[in-house]
């Protein structure tokens, strides 16, 4: 009779979410005509955006607080950005509570939240590799390159683009636990994506929406997974400021993963999978 | 015996949403809901120690898939105690994990989209596998269950035989100290059956797995344990080995001799009168053949005498109720007999 296995260790549990990364990553592979017919209709999106803002500029007597040029530099990163940032844990998570095959995730030795974070960060990774790369070219193409406004942008941006993917991280793990009550990953995620796309500044820069919206966004943390790396990486904030907006993103991303720990915790006592 | 589970008094109850036929039903279920209790398993008391094999049966709904979820921790008891491996399920899921391992039939754990092998390696890291083990356990698979041509191919692509004989391989990669299967032949074709079974012999064997075994195929019992749990409507029935089960329930023992002769009613009548103090009776008497049934363990001897002293017999057979009838025959009961 083999003794009981010891609790891992730090470094075997660290080995092990690496290699459910690495595995992840390798599933997310798997797709390939899926991936480009997501990267493909994403651009018509970016594209339909491009066409109404310079239609919006074209007309006469029409003042926008922005010029023409930034304005697009803003759409492309928030295109590309939000492309990066693309999580769809809530869909995949909701399925597999709907088929109670989420009974399997549980009963591994991982921690449940940190081992979907690995699978989002594939996500993420999946996502930049693939997608980013040809968006590169097509915006080298179409207009020349974004570059950062100095090497100390750049630095800060990459802070915040970690800090970015947790709080996105975050966000969508609170929200997959509505299908723990729910049953179904499709009205959460449906709603966790107008919000994103409301708040984020996806569509536009936080700083033209109007002030009763502007207000309410600035209390909420969709903000910091678009728009604050965005204005750091223009230079649009920079020093104190920049600091600050980073300290923010910290607090939210921590702060919701915390709750996010805590809310968990009480989503599984009231699991059911019934059937056998 | 150490322990390796212990159950008490546990209970699981939830509400179940009752919808109403047609569009109608379905749009007033938007207003109104409705809700029934269902008492999927109440007051079951029972231990398991280190090393037993031991078969959970019942007829669907019995409550048997509930039990082994609360024993995983995947689902949170309403009431009672558990533990296992002295921990509790729902509390230290994460810990138990790496002494379980668990196989649901019809939710496959291997991952998806990637190679059989590959997650065959994640396990490997994952539950800090030691590399005998593995070679141990993995070397057994391919032999006894013929992985070898499908550790290349991904999951989605196997059979549904192919993907369980997979599966059963993953859950017991890191030979753990329990192993709960629910349902690990459902599907299956014979001969398959057979391989799983042989392969959750060997392994149990050279591990000293506790088994904990669900199923509806009551071959994957005889074959593999030695004790026999029944559950039903969420209650326990009956706790004990197989054999006690057989003769708790086994009624029926018969003896069906063929006679060289066509059987004589009155010689066949007058066999019934003296077998009468022996526990026998004659319930079939016509043409070449002759059957006797009894109750008594250990009463054939003298039966088969008597036939023999009254009969030319060509042939003899006994005949006992295998379990699967007399499973069967429990379930058709309105109410189970205590």
């Amino acid at each position: 009779m083999r003794p009981l296995a010891r609790p891992l260790s730090f470094r075997e549990s660290l080995l092990g979410y690496l290699t459910y990364l690495n595995r992840a990553l390798k599933a997310n592979f798997a797709y390939k005509a899926s991936t480009f017919l997501g990267l493909f209709t994403s651009g018509l999106a970016y594209g339909t955006s491009v066409l109404i803002w310079s239609h919006v500029y074209g007309q006469k007597g029409v003042s926008i607080a922005m010029s023409r040029r930034a304005m697009f530099a803003y759409l492309a990163l928030a295109f590309c950005l939000n492309y990066a940032l693309s999580i769809n844990i809530d869909q995949r998570v909701g399925q597999r509570i709907r088929l109670g095959l989420i009974a399997t995730d549980l009963l591994k030795p991982l921690d449940f939240q940190l081992s979907q974070a690995m699978q989002a960060l594939s996500d993420c990774l999946f996502n930049s590799f693939v997608g980013l790369t040809i968006l590169a070219w097509v915006f080298y193409f179409l207009g020349g390159q974004i570059l950062p406004k100095s090497p100390e942008a750049l630095g800060l941006f990459i802070i915040s683009l970690f800090l970015a993917f947790l709080v996105q991280y975050s966000i969508v793990f609170l929200f997959v636990q509505g299908a723990f009550y729910t049953y179904s990953g499709y009205g959460i995620f449906a709603s966790r994506l107008a919000l994103h796309q409301t708040f984020s500044g996806f569509s536009a820069p936080l700083t033209l929406y109007p002030p009763v919206l502007l207000s309410v966004g600035r209390w909420l943390p969709f903000q910091h997974v678009i728009y604050t790396p965005i204005s750091i990486y223009l230079g649009n904030v920079e020093g104190a400021a920049a600091l600050r907006l980073l300290g923010e993103q910290a607090l939210w991303g921590l702060g919701l993963y915390g709750l996010g720990y805590f809310t968990m915790r009480k989503a599984l006592g009231q699991l059911e999978i019934q059937g056998g | 015996m150490e322990s390796a589970l212990a159950v008490e008094n546990l209970s699981k109850s939830y509400q179940r949403r009752l919808r109403q036929p047609g569009l109608l039903g379905a749009v007033k279920g938007l207003l109104a809901s409705q809700f029934e209790q269902i008492q999927a398993v109440q007051g079951l008391s029972f231990s398991i120690g280190r090393g037993e094999k031991v078969g959970l049966i019942g007829e669907n709904g019995a409550g048997k898939s509930t039990t082994l979820k609360m024993l995983t921790g995947i689902i949170v008891p309403t009431g009672g105690r558990l533990e296992v491996l002295g921990r509790v399920p729902w509390k230290e899921r994460r810990q138990l994990a790496l002494n379980i391992g668990v196989v649901f039939g019809q939710r496959p754990q291997l991952l998806w989209d990637i190679p059989v092998q590959e997650t065959f390696e994640l396990l490997k890291t994952m539950y800090r596998i030691p590399e005998d083990v593995y070679q141990a356990v993995y070397g057994e698979a391919l032999r006894r269950l013929g992985l070898g041509p499908l550790l290349g191919t991904p999951v989605r692509h196997l059979s549904l035989g192919q993907r369980m004989r997979c599966d059963l391989a993953a859950a017991l990669l890191h030979a753990p100290a329990i192993a709960f299967l629910d349902e690990p032949t459902i599907g299956l074709d014979l001969s398959v059956k057979e391989q799983v079974r042989e392969f959750i012999t060997d392994i149990q064997a050279k591990f000293g797995i506790t088994l904990l075994i669900t199923t509806h195929d009551l071959k994957d019992i005889t074959e593999t344990c030695d004790r026999l749990l029944l559950l039903d409507k969420g209650r326990l029935l009956f706790d004990g080995s197989i054999r006690a089960f057989e003769q708790k329930y086994a009624s029926d023992r018969r003896i069906v001799a063929e006679t060289h002769k066509p059987v004589d009613p009155s010689a066949a009548q007058s066999l019934s009168r003296d077998i009468g103090n022996s526990g026998g009776k004659v319930v079939e008497a016509g043409g070449h053949r002759l059957v006797v049934e009894y109750r008594e363990e250990g009463a054939a001897p003298t039966l088969i005498q008597l036939i023999l002293q009254q009969f030319q017999v060509v042939d003899i057979n006994l005949e006992k109720t295998d379990i699967e009838t007399i499973v069967t025959r429990i379930y058709r009961q309105p109410s189970l007999p205590e």
